[in-house]
């Protein structure tokens, strides 16, 4: 049995560098409940952290803190080791893109990104060159003229972050900023923003729920639960080993067991089985296939072993409902009292 | 909705719903039914509308351009100082009303007063209707909610009101004269009847203008706070343009509202110059023009045309904007 250490990475910055962003202690009340409960968190210069939860986790509160729309009850907001927790957002070194996208409808498309260079009195030929150049970075020099009512969703998108982008921000805050797109176009965007992103070096921080979003464009990915961080860690560590039942729960697909043979289990101690890990082998304990959902590639089985049903990814031929199968699990993680104890038990065959 | 479900809709809806259009003559006839049935719900206040205001309107103008036979023959007859066209139209009366210093003077005032009463009222409904999607809290509502009481009080009943408190033994000049300062006589002067004039109007356009700033998402606003700008700057570059077609609305009702008005300036205004609503009816009643009278409403309805032409450009180029036209 091999142990992992499920001590969540508190900062991604090497030791004794500043960084990017820096959440301190952050506490929000809002209505006589805590939103966002004593948030501390370090992002690195340049590295991407998407903060993912369930709606209502205090994901999007986080983010307009950092942002200046709303001031923390307690706790701090540093850039690059400046304190800007009492500066309005108009005052603060970040952009930030919304999920609606926020463009104002009476502006072309060059007239909004050009809007906060007006507003910073940049030179009117500077605005000119910048506004040029982040249009073609994001691929909207032919739309500069046209109204956001005139373009779609996606160049919507694409124009609300040129906007963010043309201010320079030290820190670019994106709100959910793929969640109005079709499934398609996402993935598309979603690499687009990765790339520029990279490109440009800036510290970003992203809010979604949506796990599969977070996990492809995030260097880490901070999971949110009730206002508190349950686990900051790289996409990969996440996945493979979840610090918290409720994190395994939320990142990905998983089977939660009392016991790992079916059975009576010990109190206070849960297994989460990933349907990667259940395999379909005629040694295996005794099962009956209930449903089957193809996904393409692979097909999601349910199988009842002893009254439990057990989800699997099947890859090849799949089973037929009614059929009767073994069921092998061979890697699961278990938790005691909710908190990871061994992320990789492995079963014997 | 299930297959079991679509079909039972079917079932339901009428059998010419789902009878195919029918092609040639059939078809064109009744089509030709269906077009008939909507004219005739649509001729009622169509005939009404020009029965009573259309017509009215052109016999009004053909009598300011001298045609005094036929309908008018009776007003031709009784008024005094009427032209008579020997040709096709003549401009006479008009000419009449310029050459006479009173009309120009009052002309301009009617201007004056329409011109500055809309710009104080679009300027206290913006300011208080931003205060409210701004700021909000108790002194924004409070303020909202005095701003709309004129609504509930008749105009003749403020406009006396308001005479009292600004006339020369007014509450106004009262409360000075009781710590030995001298207020000034607003009532029976132009400043008198905008004042009133404004008070008259701000509900209307606060309700607009307060109305137009509450629909535009807070996304809006954050994003331009994001962007750096203040609050004059959200204000002028976003809350206003934004809330552009319900302040167009405001001002062109307010303006026309204002040019046409007769009982405020009939209480509160001086007896010179007066405002062409009050002239209307002088020339009408007590000078027996009536001929003039309808030529000055004609140069009213003119000036009224061209604030409604900006209400609906403003509209035309909101639509063009959303991609509507």
């Amino acid at each position: 049995m091999a142990r992992t250490s499920t001590t969540p990475p508190a900062t991604a910055a090497e030791p004794g560098t500043t960084p990017g962003l820096r959440l301190a202690g952050l506490t929000k009340v809002l209505g006589g409940r805590t939103i966002v409960d004593d948030l501390t968190l370090d992002i690195a210069p340049g590295e991407m952290v998407s903060l993912l939860g369930p709606s209502g986790c205090g994901k999007t509160t986080t983010l307009r803190l950092i942002a200046g729309f709303l001031h923390p009850d307690a706790g701090r907001v540093e850039v690059d080791g400046a304190d800007i927790t009492d500066l309005g957002p108009e005052r603060r070194p970040s952009a930030m893109v919304f999920q609606n996208y926020a463009l104002w409808p009476h502006m072309t498309i060059s007239k909004n990104v050009a809007f906060p260079l007006k507003v910073a009195k940049v030179p009117r030929a500077e605005i000119a060159r910048r506004v040029a150049e982040v249009l073609e970075l994001v691929g909207l020099s032919h739309h500069a003229g046209s109204r956001p009512a005139h373009i779609s969703g996606g160049e919507q998108q694409r124009a609300a972050l040129a906007r963010a982008l043309v201010q320079r921000p030290k820190l670019l805050l994106l709100d959910e900023p793929l969640s109005n797109l079709d499934a398609k176009l996402r993935v598309r965007v979603r690499e687009e923003i990765r790339d520029i992103q990279q490109r440009l070096g800036i510290t970003t921080v992203l809010v979604t729920h949506d796990q599969e979003e977070a996990l492809s464009v995030s260097d880490r990915v901070a999971v949110m639960n009730e206002g508190r961080i349950e686990q900051v860690s790289t996409p990969a560590e996440l996945y493979r080993a979840p610090a918290t039942s409720f994190v395994a729960g939320f990142i990905g697909s998983s089977n939660t067991l009392a016991a790992l043979d079916l059975g009576e289990g010990e109190p206070g101690v849960t297994w989460v089985v990933r349907p990667e890990d259940v395999r379909i082998d005629p040694s295996g304990m005794p099962g009956v296939v209930r449903r089957v959902l193809p996904h393409g590639h692979y097909a999601e089985v349910s199988i009842t072993v002893r009254d439990t049903d057990l989800r699997a990814f099947v890859t090849g031929a799949a089973p037929e409902p009614g059929e009767e199968v073994g069921v092998r699990i061979v890697r699961a993680l278990r938790y005691r009292d909710g908190r990871l104890e061994d992320a990789h038990v492995e079963v014997p065959a | 909705m299930t297959a079991l479900d679509h079909s039972a809709e079917t079932a339901r809806r009428p059998r010419e719903a789902r009878r195919p259009a029918r092609p040639g003559g059939a078809g064109r006839r009744a089509e030709r039914r269906r077009a008939a049935v909507g004219f005739s719900m649509a001729l009622p206040p169509v005939l009404v509308i020009s029965l009573f205001v259309g017509l009215p309107v052109v016999l009004a103008v053909a009598f300011s351009l001298g045609v005094t036979g036929g309908l008018n023959r009776t007003a031709a007859v009784i008024g005094q100082d009427v032209h008579s066209t020997d040709g096709l139209l003549t401009t006479a009366a008009y000419e009449q009303l310029f050459a006479d210093p009173r009309f120009p003077r009052d002309l301009a005032a009617t201007v004056l007063v329409t011109v500055v009463t809309t710009l104080v009222v679009l300027g206290l409904a913006i300011g208080i209707a931003v205060l409210l999607r701004l700021r909000g809290g108790w002194a924004a509502t409070l303020l909202s909610g005095l701003a709309v009481v004129p609504l509930f009080i008749p105009v003749v009943i403020a406009s006396w009101a308001i005479l009292t408190f600004y006339s020369a033994d007014g509450f106004l000049r009262s409360l000075f004269a009781q710590v030995g300062l001298q207020a000034p006589v607003l009532g029976f002067t132009v400043t008198g009847v905008i004042i009133a004039s404004v008070w008259v109007n701000l509900p209307f356009a606060l309700l607009m203008a307060a109305s137009g700033m509450q629909a535009i998402p807070d996304a809006l606003i954050d994003a331009a706070r994001d962007a750096g700008a203040g609050t004059l700057r959200i204000v002028t570059r976003v809350l206003v343009p934004l809330a552009g077609i319900p302040l167009v609305i405001a001002g062109t009702f307010t303006a026309i509202g204002v040019l046409g008005q007769f009982t405020v300036p009939y209480f509160t205004g001086p007896n010179a110059p007066q405002q062409l609503g009050v002239d209307i009816s002088k020339y009408f009643q007590s000078f027996n023009q009536p001929q003039q009278a309808a030529a000055i409403a004609v140069v009213v309805f003119v000036i009224a045309s061209g604030v409604a032409a900006t209400y609906v450009w403003a509209n035309f180029r909101s639509a063009k904007q959303e991609g509507r036209v």
